[in-house]
C-alpha cells in the first residue's frame, strides 16, 4: 500500500497551487464569475502551459497519459481555489475520445486538446435520466456517409466554452438500455447545434445542448456498442474520481477558513475558538476531511487499478462517503462563521455551493448508495 | 498510490486465514458469530493455539514469544481474526502490559511475566479508572505507601473489565500525595489473590457481568512489582495508551458485524418476503459499507504512512472517534434488524439468534472507555486550534 504523491505529482501540485494563489484569489474569482467569459482565459492558457490539458491525453497523442492518481492533486487544488475553468469537462471529453475513438480520430482530435487549442465537453446526461448513469434518448441516424444526431443533453459542463462535444446517442433500443448506443464527436459550430448557456448555482458555466439533425462523426465503430459502453463507463468512472478529488480540495479550503475564523473572531471577550461546542465541531470536520481524503485516493486507485480487490465497489463507496462528509463539513464551516458565512461576498458559502453541484453530478450520493446496495445484495462479482 | 497488499503480505494473509480455518474451534466461531463476547475459556483456548504459532504477540520480539512482525502484519492478523470471527489476543496482556514491561520493566520482570502474558498462564486486567477519576485519570487517589520492601495499597478501582477472571492487575497508584497530579503516580503489578482485595461485580445494561469494582484494603505489594521508577508511572500510562492505536479503529469488527447484519436480514422474514429486500435497509447497509471502507483506508493510510502521522500526530483520535461511531451504528442496526424477535431475553448459549439487542446496549460503552469521544475531540481540537 502506498498513499503518498510521487515527486512529479507533488511538483505539479505545488506549481498549480502557486499559480492559483497568484491568479485566483477569491476577489478575482468573484469578478470572473460575473464577467462575460465566465472564467479566466489567461489562467486557462497558463494551465495549458503547466500541462494540465495534456494529462488526460495519451502520450502517443501528445499528452502525458496521466492516471486518475495524477489528476487527484490537480483536482484538489482546483476545488480549493473554487476554479471556474472548464477543466472537468475537458477531462471527461478527452477520456471518452481516448476510450472510444479510433487511432486516426485520437490523432486528429487529442493533440489540439493537449495543447489547449481545443476545448472538449461531455454531453451525456439527459433531464429524464436524473441520476441514472444510462439514459440516452438522443438518436443517431445514418445519412449517406455521415451521422446525424437529434435530441437534448442537459447539464453539459463548460458548454458555452466548448469547441467540440462528445455526445452519446442511440442507434436503437429504449432509453435505459445499455446496448444500442454510440459516442459521437460534434463540432460546436456545426449546423443544427444549439447551446442554451446558463451558469450553475456555483457560478460555473454549463448549458443545454440541443441537437436538431446535427452532423457528427461516430467515435470508433458505431455498431460496436460494447466498446461505446465501456467508453462511457470508463469516462464516468474517471469523472467520479475527479469529482471526489475536487470535493476534498474544497473541503480542505472550507476547513481552513473555519479554523482561521475560530482563531480570529472574538465574542463575549474571548476567541470563539475557546468554546468547546465549536472546538468539537472543528474536530468533527477534521475527521470528515481525513476520511474523504482517503476515499478520494480509493476512487483514483479504483479507476487506475480496476482489477484490485473491491475496486468495482470503491467508486460508489467513494461518492457516497465523500459527498456525505463534504456536505457536512461545508455546513459546519458556514455555521462556525455565523452571519458572514451566509454572504456571497465571503468564500466559505461558495464551498457548499460547489460541493452541492459536484454531489449532484454523475449520480448523487443516494444514487451511488443504491447502486452499491444492488452490487452488495447480488454478492461479489465473479 | 496503491491499496494492494504486497505479495509477502498477501501470502501472510493466506497463511493466517488457512491457520484460522484449520485450528479455530467451531463452537467459539459460532458463539462469536452470533454476537456473544468470548468467554474466558474461549480466549484462553484460542490464544494458546495462536501462541504455538508465535502469533499471540505478533509484534513482540522473538525471545519473548513474539514474531517480530510489523504494523501491516498486525493489521492483517486482526482483520482475519475478526473476519473468522475468533477472539483477539487478550488486550491487557498483549497490547497494553507487554510493551510497557519491555520498555520500562526490569529484565527479571520481562523474563518472568512476558511468556506468561503470551500463553495466558496469567490473565491481567487494567486498574486505571476510579470512582472519582474517569476521563480525568490523573486525579486518581488509590494510595500506595512504602513500608520496607512493600507498598501498602488502599483505595478503589472501578469499571475493571474482566477483573473477575483475572489473576493480576496492573494499576496506577498514588505514591506521592504531595506531588502535582501526574507526578506522584506509580505503575504497580498486583496479584489479585493478595489479602485485602475484594472484587465486586457490576452488571451492565446488556444484563451481563463484564465490569467490576476492585477494592484494596492495606494490600501488601512487593516493591519488585513496581514497573519503571517510583512516581514515574504516568510515563508508563501514556506509553500504554499510545500503543493502543493499531487496534483502535476496530475496522475488522465493524466489517464482520456488517456482514452479519446482511446475513441476518437475509434470513429474516418481512411479510411474504425477506427483510433484505427492503430498499431502505439496503441503502443503510450500503452507506455503512462505504463508511467502513473509508475508515479502513484511513486506518491503513495513517498506520503505514509516517508522513501522514507527522502531519496529524493526533490521528489515533480520528480513528477512535470514527471507529466507535461505526461500531455503534452497526450494532444499533443489528438490533433493529433483530427487531421484535430480538426482544426476548435469551441465554448466553443461544447461537440461533444471538444477543443482538443486548450487544447494541453494550456498544454504547465504546464511546466512553479508552478516552470518551469528547476527550478525543478535545485532543483533536487542541491540535487544530491550540
Amino acid at each position: 500500500m502506498q498513499f503518498e504523491l510521487n515527486d512529479e505529482q507533488s511538483a505539479l501540485r505545488d506549481s498549480l497551487a502557486r499559480l492559483l494563489a497568484d491568479r485566483y484569489g477569491f476577489e478575482r474569482r468573484r469578478a470572473l464569475a460575473i464577467s462575460p467569459e465566465g472564467h479566466c482565459p489567461q489562467t486557462w492558457a497558463q494551465l495549458a502551459e503547466l500541462g494540465l490539458m495534456g494529462l488526460p491525453v495519451a502520450e502517443a497523442d501528445g499528452g502525458f497519459g496521466a492516471r486518475a492518481e495524477d489528476l487527484l492533486p490537480v483536482m484538489q487544488e482546483l476545488g480549493a481555489a473554487l476554479s471556474l475553468e472548464p477543466y472537468l469537462p475537458l477531462v471527461l471529453g478527452a477520456t471518452a475520445v481516448r476510450l472510444a475513438g479510433s487511432e486516426a480520430q485520437r490523432a486528429e482530435c487529442l493533440p489540439a486538446v493537449a495543447e489547449g487549442a481545443c476545448r472538449l465537453a461531455w454531453a451525456h446526461d439527459e433531464v429524464a435520466g436524473r441520476h441514472a448513469p444510462w439514459w440516452v434518448q438522443a438518436t443517431a441516424r445514418r445519412e449517406g456517409d455521415a451521422w446525424v444526431l437529434s435530441g437534448a443533453k442537459s447539464l453539459v459542463l463548460g458548454a458555452p466554452l466548448a469547441d467540440r462535444f462528445v455526445v452519446s446517442a442511440r442507434l436503437s433500443g429504449e432509453p435505459a438500455q445499455r446496448e444500442g448506443c454510440a459516442l459521437f464527436l460534434v463540432d460546436a459550430k456545426a449546423p443544427g447545434v444549439q447551446v442554451r448557456a446558463y451558469p450553475l448555482v456555483d457560478d460555473s458555466m454549463a448549458g443545454e445542448l440541443v441537437l436538431t439533425g446535427a452532423r457528427a462523426q461516430a467515435l470508433g465503430d458505431a455498431a460496436d456498442s460494447a466498446r461505446a459502453l465501456a467508453a462511457i463507463d470508463g469516462t464516468l468512472a474517471m469523472g467520479v474520481a475527479a469529482i471526489c478529488a475536487d470535493m476534498t480540495g474544497a473541503m480542505r479550503a472550507a476547513y481552513r477558513l473555519a479554523v482561521d475564523y475560530l482563531n480570529t473572531r472574538q465574542q463575549f471577550g474571548r476567541l470563539i475558538g475557546q468554546n468547546q461546542a465549536l472546538r468539537h465541531r472543528a474536530a468533527e470536520m477534521l475527521v470528515s476531511l481525513e476520511l474523504a481524503k482517503s476515499m478520494a485516493i480509493t476512487a483514483a486507485v479504483a479507476v487506475d487499478d480496476p482489477g484490485s480487490e473491491g475496486a468495482h465497489l470503491d467508486l460508489h463507496r467513494a461518492k457516497v462517503s465523500v459527498a456525505r462528509h463534504a456536505r457536512q463539513l461545508a455546513q459546519h464551516a458556514i455555521q462556525l462563521h455565523g452571519g458572514i458565512g451566509m454572504t456571497e461576498e465571503y468564500a466559505v458559502g461558495h464551498y457548499l455551493r460547489r460541493i452541492h453541484v459536484l454531489d449532484q453530478l454523475l449520480g448523487d450520493g443516494d444514487a451511488h448508495a443504491a447502486r452499491l446496495a444492488a452490487l452488495l445484495t447480488q454478492g461479489p462479482a465473479a | 498510490m496503491d491499496l494492494q497488499l504486497t505479495a509477502e503480505q498477501q501470502a501472510f494473509r493466506a497463511e493466517v486465514r488457512a491457520f484460522i480455518q484449520e485450528r479455530l474451534p467451531q463452537d467459539i466461531r459460532d458463539r462469536l458469530r452470533a454476537g456473544h463476547p468470548p468467554r474466558k475459556e474461549d480466549t484462553v483456548r484460542w490464544q494458546r493455539i495462536l501462541n504455538e504459532r508465535g502469533w499471540a504477540a505478533l509484534h513482540w520480539p522473538r525471545r519473548f514469544g513474539g514474531a517480530e512482525l510489523g504494523q501491516a502484519e498486525r493489521l492483517i492478523l486482526m482483520d482475519e481474526l475478526y473476519r473468522a470471527p475468533a477472539p483477539l489476543p487478550q488486550v491487557f496482556n498483549i497490547t497494553m502490559l507487554g510493551p510497557v514491561l519491555m520498555k520500562f520493566g526490569t529484565p527479571q520482570q520481562c523474563e518472568h511475566f512476558l511468556p506468561k502474558l503470551a500463553s495466558l498462564d496469567l490473565w491481567f486486567c487494567q486498574g486505571f479508572s476510579e470512582p472519582g477519576s474517569g476521563s480525568d485519570l490523573a486525579s486518581l487517589r488509590t494510595a500506595a505507601r512504602r513500608e520496607g520492601d512493600h507498598y501498602i495499597v488502599t483505595g478503589q478501582k472501578i469499571w475493571t473489565t474482566t477483573a473477575h477472571w483475572a489473576d493480576w492487575t496492573f494499576a496506577l497508584v498514588r505514591t506521592d500525595p504531595e506531588a502535582r497530579k501526574q507526578e506522584g503516580i506509580s505503575f504497580l503489578l498486583i496479584d489479585l489473590k493478595s489479602p485485602g482485595i475484594t472484587i465486586r461485580p457490576i452488571t451492565s445494561i446488556d444484563g451481563e457481568h463484564h465490569l467490576n469494582e476492585v477494592f484494596f484494603d492495606e494490600v501488601r505489594v512487593p516493591v519488585a512489582n513496581l514497573v519503571g521508577q517510583e512516581n514515574k508511572g504516568w510515563d508508563c500510562a501514556k506509553f500504554l495508551l499510545g500503543n493502543e492505536r493499531t487496534g483502535i479503529a476496530n475496522v475488522g469488527l465493524c466489517r464482520e458485524r456488517l456482514d452479519h447484519a446482511r446475513t441476518v436480514a437475509e434470513r429474516t422474514p418481512q411479510g411474504a418476503g425477506r427483510l433484505i429486500d427492503d430498499p431502505k435497509l439496503q441503502a443503510e447497509l450500503a452507506t455503512l459499507d462505504a463508511e467502513i471502507r473509508a475508515l479502513e483506508v484511513t486506518n491503513w493510510r495513517f498506520l503505514l504512512t509516517p508522513s501522514a502521522q507527522q502531519e496529524l500526530p493526533a490521528f489515533a483520535s480520528v480513528l477512535k472517534l470514527k471507529g466507535v461511531e461505526l461500531q455503534q451504528d452497526v450494532n444499533a442496526l443489528l438490533a433493529r434488524i433483530a427487531g421484535p424477535s430480538g426482544l426476548e431475553r435469551r441465554g448466553s448459549d443461544d447461537t440461533a439468534h444471538g444477543p443482538l439487542t443486548p450487544r447494541y446496549f453494550y456498544s454504547r460503552a465504546a464511546s466512553i472507555y479508552g478516552g470518551t469521544s469528547e476527550v478525543q475531540k478535545d485532543i483533536l481540537s487542541k491540535f487544530i486550534l491550540g
